[in-house]
């Protein structure tokens, strides 16, 4: 009944190939998972050109950012502008075409976003306030202001991040103006004129971030932040500055 | 090792107790008691302090004391327990076959299962009375400083916090404060359950939907502490975290002119 | 209803194995009919309320309520056509016409004679019972696992680079559930009812059809839960905190249809063990001479019993907010999150008892064999599973300490909760009582025994500091939390049934578990596991919150260090994996009573008989009586 040192032999090898199965599986899932991350996360470096002098005295280099605001993939096809339109939600609205965004370290970044969705009521009314930018302000077609009514906003675009030795805080929260009624886009589209929204901010050193939108535009779930809102590669993404 | 005629656990009146502990096993578990206590003790007392972060209030500290003390007084029964554990552990029998014969039939022992059931529940007590004495300095605390606390209403929305401050009339998304001020935070959520945590201030409580639940603390040092989210609240919990700072009184008063100077809202 | 008699084997006839509806039912004809019903209901539903996926220009949005009544009713289908397919209902269907299974018949679902196929269909045995759950905790555990070591991976380094936060919060929750769903039935569906029956004397359960549908219905709920990963995941932890839930997209219904169907099952499986064990224990077995596994076991499901169908209720009323907007847990309209947490910790905290009592016993069941003393103080044992569940029903708000319901509620949860202590201290006084003077045989089972004395040691102690009301100020909701709960849920429950299983094995399978690929997956699993849940204590300490997939730079050494030790666990569970198939196909063969132990179950050979005795035993006294000088 003793196991021969052939029947041990073939025992280990089979421990060997089974436990290395096992290995394989659990990395197999790991990877598909992986690849299932940050999915319809397409990226905007930003473009730097020339200098700026900030309000604080200093120069910094000048770069640019351009994304959009849509109220869904109909919309957001008719800019040419998708996100998520081919393969995403049918009906939800989205940045785009980029959710992502690379910004340069110790820059004065300047970010202009086109936006056509409508819109109600905050849940909470601190994020109809423009905070983090230059001068406290944001431009709306040609005007500066500092804050909008709290039902005056269709999205908002907040980054944030965590307080970390290792890198600056960074913290900008633009509420964007909901459209009015009447009137037709460029594109054919119809729905209501859009707005264009210029803001600046200065970045810090290098960090990594997030962004989300603070408008409950997830209709029908509770306080409106479920759905699209719950979902990655529409209203939230990241902010690399490097 | 064969054990010798059946001895009690005890000694019995008639027993030195230099026999008992002479005995291989007894003077095994002994020192090995000696060491797990130590182990314990040196827990408590050098390595919970070195994890946890900056004190910042009363609160804090006593968070910390609970952690060091109800440590080290638990050391002695971890010592019990995991010496006679590891010793029973070094003398086992060993091999294929089982043990040629049986270990003393002991089926109870009165007077151990008494003192054993004694002592545990006077660590109950023990952590009950301090738990309450406890509870009970915090609330005569926050009653003593209610009069003249600086009110900060917080508001959990996902993914961020914002900090309104009714008296001084400006809101922002850091929250900054005075040093040696009782401060009453009045929490509430916009939408699902957040769980405000000041970190080294050593306070927490939930932000509840429409249900304003509060907490207070005075900063007692000046520095950075962190606020996070500690209930789960859906894509972004991970990244709701927002800095905090003491500051000096002329300090944050600058602070709130600034904020004003830009509509109420810190830039 | 015809009982089974206990004539030997070769004098009862052989049912005749016509060709008749219930001889052709099987898993697979379950799984026909579940798909059937489900995609019947599905089409119902969409040609009803319109496509959940319904491509709609413009200003129209999707209703939710709509998806989710869909999505639950499909599921709910499954689960009942997957019944209907498999034969448990043909009992109830006669029952209706004022019949009900004839002798035959019943004989035939007892599966004699049938082979492995008897392990894929309705079959009534408590033996094959025990081996269905058996294989299904270790399928969930492997899940649960590797869904582990994915979140492990991705908080190897800060920055959730591995993972997206999205897919991570729902790693969380899923596999949170998974595994606590795996944990409570890990003792007690294996070994209470392969086991149990046999240890008492009796010749099956109480209600063997019952047990069959206990865990048939659990079967249903594995797809369930496994489909929430292609329903979008869920954004709650394993607790599916409202109003989080209500908000949750398609993949929570998921969550909800499994606990709804899994209390179904444990509640069946609950009363089909307390019967057995009240009526069915053999002559001469009184009460004192009961062994200590089957009153952990009893004790342990006669507190789910009343606990379960709290999560259920919660779960309902989550799946009616999210439904028809009852509002249960949305403070627009008057409702509270707080009625959520408390009916879910009223069930959460007896839960954790539920898995917890078990493992303790089984192991109660394995030292005194393997020290070969009596074991020490079975009264004082009874009295701390007895302590234990009943204060375990008056702690529940200790969950709820800093959630701002009831602070001055706070103080007196606190006292119940530190008394818990006393009874659970009588557990340990147990254990040591038995190692102490003896001389330890040392296998596989006897080693669980001191990996269960260190774990539980740590997870006690732990506790003891979240019951502090003003501590848990800092410790709630951070990383502490989770090492706290895995230090006595993995720790002790699972490693008492890894434990019971290698005492176990031989009478289960005929052969006995793999002696070195056993003891390298424990030494692999225990280091592992203390590396991987220290490091978590060093986390929460230092401040880090749980079921967060990024954190602060201070947290990246400690959680590095959990990461690795992780990975050890892991292979050490793959490697225990491996010792199991191959045991199971090539082990040893084991005799009759390898371990020397005094209780019932190794007085009968394997294979076991069906009715496991051939005449039924008499019990003369408590299965402890080793010892030198026994009375």
């Amino acid at each position: 009944m003793a196991s021969t040192t052939a029947s041990k032999s073939k025992t280990a090898l089979g421990a060997v190939v089974a436990i290395a199965l096992g290995i394989a599986v659990v990395a197999g899932v790991g990877v598909e998972l992986h690849a299932h991350s940050y999915l319809n996360a397409p990226t905007e470096t930003a473009t730097i050109n020339g200098t700026i002098t900030a309000p604080d005295g200093k120069s910094y280099p000048h770069a640019f950012i351009t994304d959009g605001l849509y109220a869904d993939p109909i919309d957001s096809k008719a800019h040419g502008a998708c996100a998520t339109c081919d393969g995403g939600h049918p009906t939800w609205p989205s940045y785009g075409p980029f959710t992502h965004f690379v910004l340069p370290a110790h820059a004065y970044v300047t970010v202009t976003m086109h936006v056509y969705d409508g819109g109600e009521k905050l849940n909470s009314p601190y994020f109809a306030n423009v905070v983090g930018t230059v001068g406290g302000t944001m431009n709306v077609d040609g005007k500066d202001v500092a804050s909008l009514a709290p039902d005056g906003v269709q999205h908002t675009f907040t980054i944030h991040g965590l307080p970390t030795e290792t890198q600056d805080p960074l913290f900008v929260n633009i509420p964007m103006p909901k459209t009015g009624d009447g009137g037709q886009d460029q594109a054919g589209s119809p729905l209501p004129k859009g707005h264009v929204v210029t803001f600046s901010f200065i970045t810090g050193g290098k960090g990594n971030y997030v962004w989300n939108c603070e408008y409950p535009c997830g209709d029908t779930t509770y306080q409106g932040f479920g759905a699209v809102m719950g979902s990655q590669g529409y209203m939230s993404g990241k902010v690399t500055v490097l | 090792m064969a054990h010798h005629d059946d001895q009690d656990l005890l000694p019995t009146p008639g027993q030195r107790v230099g026999t008992f502990l002479k005995r291989k096993d007894v003077s095994q578990t002994f020192v090995l008691g000696i060491f797990f206590t130590a182990v314990f003790v040196v827990l408590g007392l050098w390595v919970y302090p070195h994890w946890m972060p900056n004190v910042m209030s009363k609160e804090m500290q006593g968070n910390e004391d609970i952690m060091i003390w109800f440590t080290v007084i638990s050391a002695p029964i971890a010592g019990v327990v995991l010496a006679i554990a590891m010793e029973s552990f070094i003398n086992m029998h060993r091999g294929d076959t089982p043990p040629p014969e049986d270990g003393p039939g002991i089926k109870t022992h009165g007077p151990v299962v008494v003192i054993w059931s004694a002592v545990s529940v006077l660590f109950t007590i023990v952590a009950i009375v301090w738990g309450i004495t406890e509870m009970n300095t915090w609330s005569s605390d926050a009653l003593a400083g209610s009069n003249n606390a600086l009110v900060v209403d917080v508001t959990g929305s996902q993914w961020n916090w914002s900090f309104n401050y009714p008296a001084q009339g400006i809101t922002s998304h850091e929250l900054n404060l005075p040093i040696n001020q009782p401060v009453e935070f009045r929490v509430i959520s916009a939408d699902v359950n957040h769980s405000f945590w000041p970190v080294q201030l050593g306070v927490k409580v939930d932000a509840n939907r429409l249900s304003t639940t509060i907490a207070r603390t005075t900063p007692d040092k000046l520095g950075v502490f962190d606020v996070k989210c500690a209930e789960l609240c859906g894509l972004n919990h991970a990244y709701m975290e927002t800095a905090g700072h003491v500051e000096s009184v002329a300090d944050f008063n600058n602070w709130v002119s600034q904020a004003k100077a830009t509509g109420g809202t810190q830039q | 209803m015809t009982t089974l008699s206990h004539k030997p084997a070769s004098a009862r006839p052989i049912p005749n194995p016509e060709r008749s509806l219930i001889t052709r039912l099987n898993m697979g004809t379950g799984t026909v009919v579940g798909i059937l019903f489900a995609v019947i209901t599905y089409y119902l539903l969409r040609h009803h309320f319109g496509s959940p996926w319904r491509v709609n220009h413009g200003m129209d949005m999707t209703n939710t309520h709509f998806v989710n009544v869909t999505i639950l009713c499909t599921m709910f289908a499954w689960s009942f056509g997957f019944l209907v397919g498999i034969g448990a209902l043909i009992g109830p269907f006669r029952w209706l016409i004022g019949k009900d299974l004839t002798a035959e018949e019943q004989l035939y679902l007892a599966g004699d004679g049938q082979g492995i196929k008897r392990y894929f269909k309705y079959c009534t045995d408590h033996k094959v019972v025990g081996i269905q759950y058996l294989v299904g905790v270790m399928v969930m555990l492997g899940v649960g696992g590797t869904m582990a070591m994915m979140i492990r991976t991705n908080l190897a380094t800060p920055g959730s680079h591995f993972i997206a936060p999205i897919i991570y919060n729902s790693l969380v929750g899923l596999h949170g559930i998974t595994m606590i769903i795996a944990m409570i039935i890990v003792s007690t569906g294996p070994f209470g009812n392969y086991i149990m029956p046999i240890m008492i004397g009796a010749a099956d359960m109480a209600f063997p059809r019952l047990n069959a549908l206990s865990w048939w219905v659990l079967f249903t709920a594995i797809p369930v839960l496994c489909s929430a990963w292609f329903l979008g995941g869920i954004p709650t932890g394993w607790t599916a905190y409202a109003p989080l839930s209500d908000q949750a997209g398609p993949g929570m219904n998921a969550f909800l249809a499994t606990i709804i169907i899994f209390a179904l099952s444990t509640a069946v499986a609950g009363m089909n063990i307390t019967t057995t064990v009240v009526a069915m224990r053999a002559k001469g077995m009184k009460w004192n001479r009961v062994p200590i596994f089957v009153v952990g076991a009893t004790i342990s499901v006669a507190l789910a019993i009343p606990a379960f169908p709290t999560f259920m209720v919660a779960m309902i009323q989550t799946g009616l907010d999210r439904t028809i907007s009852t509002g249960f847990y949305d403070a627009n309209v008057g409702g509270s999150g707080w009625l959520y947490a408390n009916l879910f910790w009223i069930m959460g905290h007896p839960e954790v008892y539920v898995i917890l009592i078990p493992g303790v016993a089984a192991l109660m069941e394995i030292a005194p064999v393997f020290v070969r003393k009596p074991l020490f103080s079975y009264g004082a044992a009874i009295a701390g599973f007895a302590g234990i569940a009943g204060l375990s029903v008056l702690v529940w708000a200790h969950h709820m300490y800093m959630s701002g319901w009831m602070p001055n509620l706070n103080g007196p949860f606190m006292i119940t909760t530190e008394f818990i202590s006393v009874p659970t201290g009588l557990l340990f006084l147990v254990l040591v009582g038995t190692l102490w003077r003896g001389k330890p045989w040392m296998k596989m089972p006897m080693l669980s025994v001191y990996a269960f004395i260190w774990d539980f040691l740590i997870g006690g102690i732990t506790g003891i500091y979240l019951s502090d009301v003003p501590a848990d100020n800092y410790l709630h909701g951070s990383m502490f939390v989770t090492a706290h709960f895995h230090y006595t849920l993995m720790g002790a429950a699972l490693t008492g049934a890894i434990g019971a299983l290698a005492f176990w094995f031989p009478k289960m399978t005929g052969r006995m578990l793999n002696d070195r690929g056993s003891y390298i997956s424990f030494w692999l699993i225990q280091i592992g596991f203390n590396v991987l849940f220290l490091g978590m204590f060093m986390a929460g300490a230092a401040g880090q919150p749980r079921r967060v997939a990024d954190y602060a730079q201070a947290f990246a050494h400690a959680n590095l260090i959990s990461t690795i030790g992780a990975y050890s666990v892991g292979l050490g569970m793959i490697v225990l994996l491996w010792a199991i198939i191959h045991s199971w196909r090539s082990g040893v063969i084991a005799p009759m009573n390898p371990w020397g132990s005094k209780t019932l179950e190794w007085t009968v050979p394997y294979p076991v008989p069906l009715v496991n005795f051939d005449e039924p035993p008499v019990v003369t006294s408590d299965p402890y009586n080793y010892g030198r000088s026994a009375k």
